[in-house]
């Protein structure tokens, strides 16, 4: 077959040395056509690399090549993998240049808006490819769990701490999850960007970061910080360094409004599309999430008539000793397994109430099941129904007990 | 979740007649379409040969699913769709196209129509419509359930055939595929069976 012995020649030429002894050109195109033939092919790809590192071919190019190659090919490891090793490369030349940049004299200070500007654009343009390339090839193939990695990894190095990013993210991503009810992996990046957003607003450092100290008294979340200090890569818009805490509630707000919009997602498309088990085992882990971190952070709010309310979890919900008279929101202070943070805000300022009645609960969780099984004659809707109230019993049900 | 064709045909005594189709090959690549559709419309036709008049059926191909109804007035139609794509909407679907059709084209011309003199242009915009199923039918519609209708699940297109019938026979007499067709089938499947060279 003639692509056969195109690839055996190509191969014989690249000479199986480890070490590229003659940077060309013509070592750029033989690496073109094997990759574009066989793009798992990582000495191709390697020899590429210290083409790049010594200047020979352009990283442009080759994002370009690997993005071509993921059309035919769109699950290939190794092309992900070379094009995440790329992406690297080029956020941190391009860091270096800015912090070296940010040394010149004062009076060289509108080069350095332009030089910003530009480097905030390319950034841009860098971040939306690589979310275009990981949604065809999330297209082309169905649960692509290597294409929706890479949009993790792109979202965790070049958006880091970028809630706006995130929320956008969710949002986008509503409808081509409506369209793929059985993708696990596109389910499980909208898990990943609930978790992101909820550790944003996690007083508790989450048990996978470094943290010696795990009840670091704060009184704002951890995300005003890092986005304080955070420099890199993907910036946000000139000025807003620092949010306030004015900005803190609505945010809350906001998230728990994130949450009840997604069970409704995963509701409706279970009573739409019944028997995908990817719906119930999404269904599973927002509503861990969720309940998890209430049941970490035990929030009190007010309600749209401003007594305090205790948003239960659940009919059945005991308190920890001792939090049971919190106070109202704003009183002060907020109990956190029997530790006291001060609470930075004041009730009369919080204009977005939140109706417990919209949140996620055991009880919301019993009434959708009970509807979602009386009425269904598919076979696997009613098994994986089953499963879903067994697993409510067995492990939400537990955890509330051992309390 | 995807919905590749639909068309309508017309069950003879040993045959089908194909009188209308609709493509959506937009996620395949520029050298692979015209051979799909020719197997598209192959697997359309025999699977209505071989669905008994008023029976309606899914039969299950790799990771397509083909929906079949099969009027006691002897029309048919064909959905061939994603294993996504919700069943029941199918069955909407074709029910919905073989009454407009029925209206529409004079069974007199049925037997020996062809999709050149039918004249029939609801099937694209149908199939267009349905790609997105809870736009397409009301949620009540997706809902409910097909009472007493019966659908018969093969779960391979081999269910379909005689004892002792082989597909790769009727792939080599079909009319519906051309030879560049009929050549992609005999390499895909040698291509199958062996192994990828690294």
């Amino acid at each position: 077959m003639c692509t056969t012995s195109c690839y055996s020649t190509a191969s014989v030429n690249i000479g199986w040395t480890r070490k590229v002894t003659d940077p060309s050109q013509a070592l750029v195109d033989i690496t073109s056509t094997l990759l574009l033939l066989n793009p798992d092919f990582t000495t191709a790809w390697n020899v590429r690399k210290e083409l790049i590192q010594c200047g020979v071919l352009d990283p442009e190019k080759d994002l370009y090549l690997g993005k071509l190659a993921l059309t035919k090919f769109p699950k290939s490891p190794e092309t992900w993998i070379h094009r995440r090793w790329v992406l690297h490369q080029t956020l941190t030349r391009l860091s270096a240049a800015d912090s070296s940049g940010k040394q010149n004299p004062p009076e060289a200070e509108q080069a350095d808006v332009e030089r910003n500007q530009q480097l905030n654009y390319h950034l841009t343009q860098m971040f939306h490819t690589e979310l275009n390339v990981c949604s065809d090839a999330a297209c082309s193939y169905p649960s692509n769990y290597n294409a929706w990695s890479h949009r993790i990894w792109v979202l965790q190095h070049m958006a880091k701490g970028n809630v706006e990013v995130f929320h956008d993210e969710l949002s986008t991503m509503r409808q081509w999850v409506s369209m793929h009810v059985s993708d696990h992996s596109g389910f499980h990046y909208r898990q990943f960007l609930l978790k992101e957003l909820i550790d944003e607003f996690s007083l508790i450092p989450a048990p996978n970061k470094n943290c010696s100290d795990q009840y670091q008294s704060r009184t704002v979340p951890r995300s005003w910080l890092l986005r304080s200090i955070n420099v890199n890569a993907f910036r946000q818009q000139p000025g807003i360094e620092t949010m306030n805490e004015d900005d803190w509630e609505p945010e809350l707000a906001r998230l728990f409004e994130l949450f009840h919009q997604e069970m409704e997602l995963c509701s409706d498309l279970i009573r739409s599309f019944p028997g995908h088990e990817t719906l119930w085992s999404h269904r599973r882990h927002v509503f861990y999430l969720w309940h998890q971190w209430r049941w970490e952070h035990q929030v009190f709010y007010l309600n749209r008539n401003g007594s305090t309310v205790l948003n239960n979890i659940d009919d059945t919900t005991r308190l920890k000793p001792g939090t049971e008279d919190c106070g109202e929101w704003g009183a002060g202070t907020m109990e956190v397994d029997g530790r006291s943070f001060p609470v930075p805000s004041d009730s009369k300022r919080l204009k977005r109430g939140f109706r417990s009645s919209n949140l996620p609960s055991l009880s919301s969780e019993c009434t959708f099941l009970s509807t979602v099984l009386e009425r269904q004659c598919n076979p696997e809707q009613r098994h994986f129904g089953l499963a879903y109230k067994k697993w409510l019993d067995s492990v939400i049900g537990k955890v509330l007990e051992e309390n | 979740m995807k919905l590749y064709s639909l068309s309508v045909h017309y069950k003879g005594t040993t045959k089908a007649n194909l009188l209308k189709a609709a493509y959506d090959l937009s996620s395949y690549n520029f050298f692979q379409k015209s051979s799909i559709q020719e197997f598209m419309t192959f697997t359309s036709a025999l699977i209505v040969e071989r669905t008994t008049v008023g029976s309606r059926a899914s039969v299950k191909e790799q990771e397509y699913l083909c929906h079949v109804y099969v009027r006691n007035d002897n029309l048919g139609a064909v959905v061939i769709a994603d294993s996504e794509y919700p069943q029941r909407v199918c069955f909407t679907l074709l029910d919905k196209v073989l009454e407009e059709f029925s209206r529409e084209v004079d069974s007199i011309d049925w037997p020996s129509g062809n999709p050149d003199t039918v004249n029939y242009k609801a099937l694209d915009v149908y199939l267009a419509k349905y790609q997105n199923p809870k736009e397409a039918d009301a949620m009540s519609k997706v809902q409910a359930e097909l009472d007493d209708t019966k659908i018969i699940l093969h779960k391979t297109m081999e269910s379909l055939l005689e004892r002792g019938e082989k597909l790769d026979d009727l792939v080599a007499k079909s009319e519906h595929l051309g030879t560049q067709s009929k050549a992609f089938y005999k390499t895909a499947k040698k291509q199958n069976s062996c192994c990828e060279i690294m």
